[in-house]
């Protein structure tokens, strides 16, 4: 047994193990989804990031993207479901030498999310939910220094696994506070600290086959992904997420997070490496007002 | 427990993808850049064999002058001069004061002369039409079209107008000479106005391994009709040796099509598509990945189309176009 199949059979023993609690009855559950608050949230955010296509450079290329995504999150202490729709978008340079090149690089990723609490290591204040993470992330980049080879992209799916440890820091009385001679007030507030590690347990790649471009154009039969192969076991992804999310009086949220998102595929050649950095800002608008 | 989680939670979010990711390969060192070059070459290039190139007596050839602490030209100069052992214009090595080339076209002798043209056969009215500079020649009777490169426009509108004008002509001259190349689907965009039904034209394949002949299946060319004007008279396809490239696919298509002759002077070649890259110091560098094949799966015709009628350039007159004059005798 090889070392990622151990690690991937042992991350999934241990979410067996957190279903494996007190189940209840058909009707209780669905009356507790029914009641679980529900959240249209609205994204923006910038960055930073970096990427490696080894089929076409040895060269890092380093950009500040811009970030927006569309997403559904339904969750309260005990579950947690989460559907994320992003774009980001970014011009990415590599200069080196008196040399530049630029590649305008489009990173279109669609996620869900299933996390639940794990009872044992849960508390009033901590929150400990684990689960998993389906994403499906697809790269556009043109860079027309490359001739031939101007236009490149892939799709890298990855099944992630999951674990969010939540700590509740809101402030419950009213505090009166002094800074020097001005005297403010703290209202009470509902918030919370988030921190959330996915790691990749089936990381996939679709990419091109051995040589960068396929041959369709000289064919005359255009095709998308020409001599394009997919590897289902495929390199390592891994990303985590830093959410501070502030509950409002209307039962709306505001939620300020950094992503870190980093991975790269596998294989002997062509190779890509990516990494993002990213801060962004969610309106969590709450749809069943609970 | 809880402590566990939050130094894990914090080591997670201040790892960097520097722990994650390889070591960073930008370089100017010459042997790094040498290296990586010639490897690319050897596992990608597509026409070793054909050309009965040596590539590790090249690399022998060239690694002795390569030196820590050449300068950017010298080391240019030596890469470069390794590609054009490749005798590929498909083959480039690009910095920001540099290109190398090859220059296939030298290999012959000059057979063309616009202005030659222009005052002798064309007047100076001609038509422009997207790509195509084009008029009667011959009394009428010939319709001359100038395509002088692929630049990937030719539509329905501009070419339709071409062929509708000289649609009553006993033939038309389509000179592809010094054509250099350009958008390979405006080969397919130019060819299908003289098909009647679909028709195979070549084959190709493109490596698929990192040795010398490790390539896919042949896969088929077709060509199908254009659904609107065509011209089904006599096509004279003119070539020469600045004929390379979409301009000597056009020409190895000719072999196919009944009613097209090529004349003039063997193409450039250049039937492999060229595939890019950049090298550990930021320069950049291409070469042909794939083979073109005749019907018979011979990949040859990359040294050169040769015409059905081979004519060339009389500089001691320059009033006539002697590749023009015998393309009016084979069309009438």
């Amino acid at each position: 047994m090889n070392k990622k199949t151990l690690i991937t059979s042992i991350l999934l023993l241990v979410a067996f193990y957190s279903f494996s609690q007190n189940e209840k009855l058909d009707d209780e559950k669905l009356s507790i989804n029914k009641g679980r608050p529900n959240y249209i949230g609205v994204t923006m955010g910038f960055g930073a990031g970096n990427f490696r296509d080894f089929a076409t450079s040895p060269l890092i290329y380093n950009g500040n993207p811009f970030y927006l995504s569309l997403s559904t999150l339904k969750m309260d202490n005990k579950r947690e479901t989460e559907s994320v729709f992003s774009f980001a978008f970014g011009n990415y340079n590599s200069i080196y030498n008196n040399h530049s090149a630029s590649s305008n690089v489009y990173i279109f990723s669609l996620f869900h999310s299933e996390l639940f609490q794990l009872n044992k290591l849960s508390s009033e204040k901590w929150n400990v939910k684990i689960g998993g993470l389906l994403n499906a992330t697809a790269n556009l980049r043109f860079n027309p220094s490359l001739l031939n080879n101007d236009f490149g992209y892939e799709i890298i799916p990855t099944l992630f696994g999951s674990m969010k440890v939540t700590r509740d820091i809101s402030r419950e009385r009213v505090k009166n506070k002094k800074f020097l001679f001005i005297k403010y007030k703290l209202k009470s507030t509902s918030r919370n600290l988030a921190f959330k590690l996915n790691v990749g347990l089936i990381n996939s790649a679709y990419r091109n086959g051995y040589v960068y471009t396929g041959q369709s154009s000289i064919l005359n039969e255009l095709k998308a992904f020409d001599d394009y192969q997919f590897k289902f076991f495929s390199g390592f992804r891994m990303n985590t997420v830093l959410d501070y999310t502030v509950a409002l009086k209307n039962k709306n949220k505001i939620q300020f997070s950094y992503l870190w998102d980093a991975y790269k595929t596998g294989g002997d050649f062509n190779k890509l490496e990516m990494a993002q950095h990213t801060f962004k800002i969610t309106l969590l608008f709450n749809t069943n007002n609970k | 427990m809880k402590k566990l989680i939050i130094c894990i939670a914090l080591c997670s979010l201040f790892s960097c993808e520097k722990a994650l990711f390889e070591e960073d390969m930008a370089s100017t060192d010459p042997k790094v850049n040498f290296e990586y070059l010639w490897k690319e070459c050897n596992e990608k290039y597509s026409y070793f064999e054909l050309k009965n190139i040596d590539w590790d007596a090249i690399k022998s050839k060239y690694e002795v002058k390569i030196f820590d602490g050449m300068s950017q030209d010298s080391l240019f100069n030596v890469l470069g001069a390794m590609l054009t052992e490749l005798k590929d214009d498909h083959t480039n090595l690009i910095s920001n004061f540099n290109v190398s080339k090859f220059g296939v076209k030298y290999l012959g002798q000059d057979n063309f002369d616009w202005r030659i043209i222009e005052d002798h056969y064309l007047n100076q009215d001609y038509y422009t039409s997207g790509p195509f500079k084009h008029n009667f020649i011959d009394n009428g009777n010939i319709g001359y079209v100038r395509f002088a490169s692929f630049p990937g426009t030719i539509d329905g509108a501009n070419f339709g107008f071409v062929l509708n004008r000289y649609k009553n002509t006993k033939g038309l001259i389509l000179d592809l000479r010094e054509n250099g190349g350009g958008a390979v689907s405006d080969v397919f965009n130019l060819l299908n106005r003289f098909v009647e039904s679909k028709t195979l034209i070549n084959y190709s394949r493109i490596k698929s391994g990192p040795e010398h002949n490790d390539f896919s299946e042949d896969e088929p060319v077709y060509i199908s009709p254009y659904n609107g004007i065509r011209y089904k008279n006599k096509v004279a396809v003119l070539t020469d040796r600045g004929t390379y490239s979409a301009g000597s696919f056009t020409a190895l298509a000719t072999k196919a099509l009944p009613n097209l002759m090529l004349i003039g002077d063997t193409t450039g070649g250049g039937l492999g598509l060229p595939n890019g890259g950049q090298l550990p110091n930021g320069w950049f560098y291409r070469f042909s990945v794939t083979q073109a094949l005749t019907l018979d799966k011979n990949p040859d015709y990359e040294n050169g189309v040769p015409p059905d009628i081979k004519v060339l350039f009389n500089w001691g007159d320059l009033t006539k176009d002697e590749i023009i004059e015998r393309s009016i005798l084979e069309l009438q």
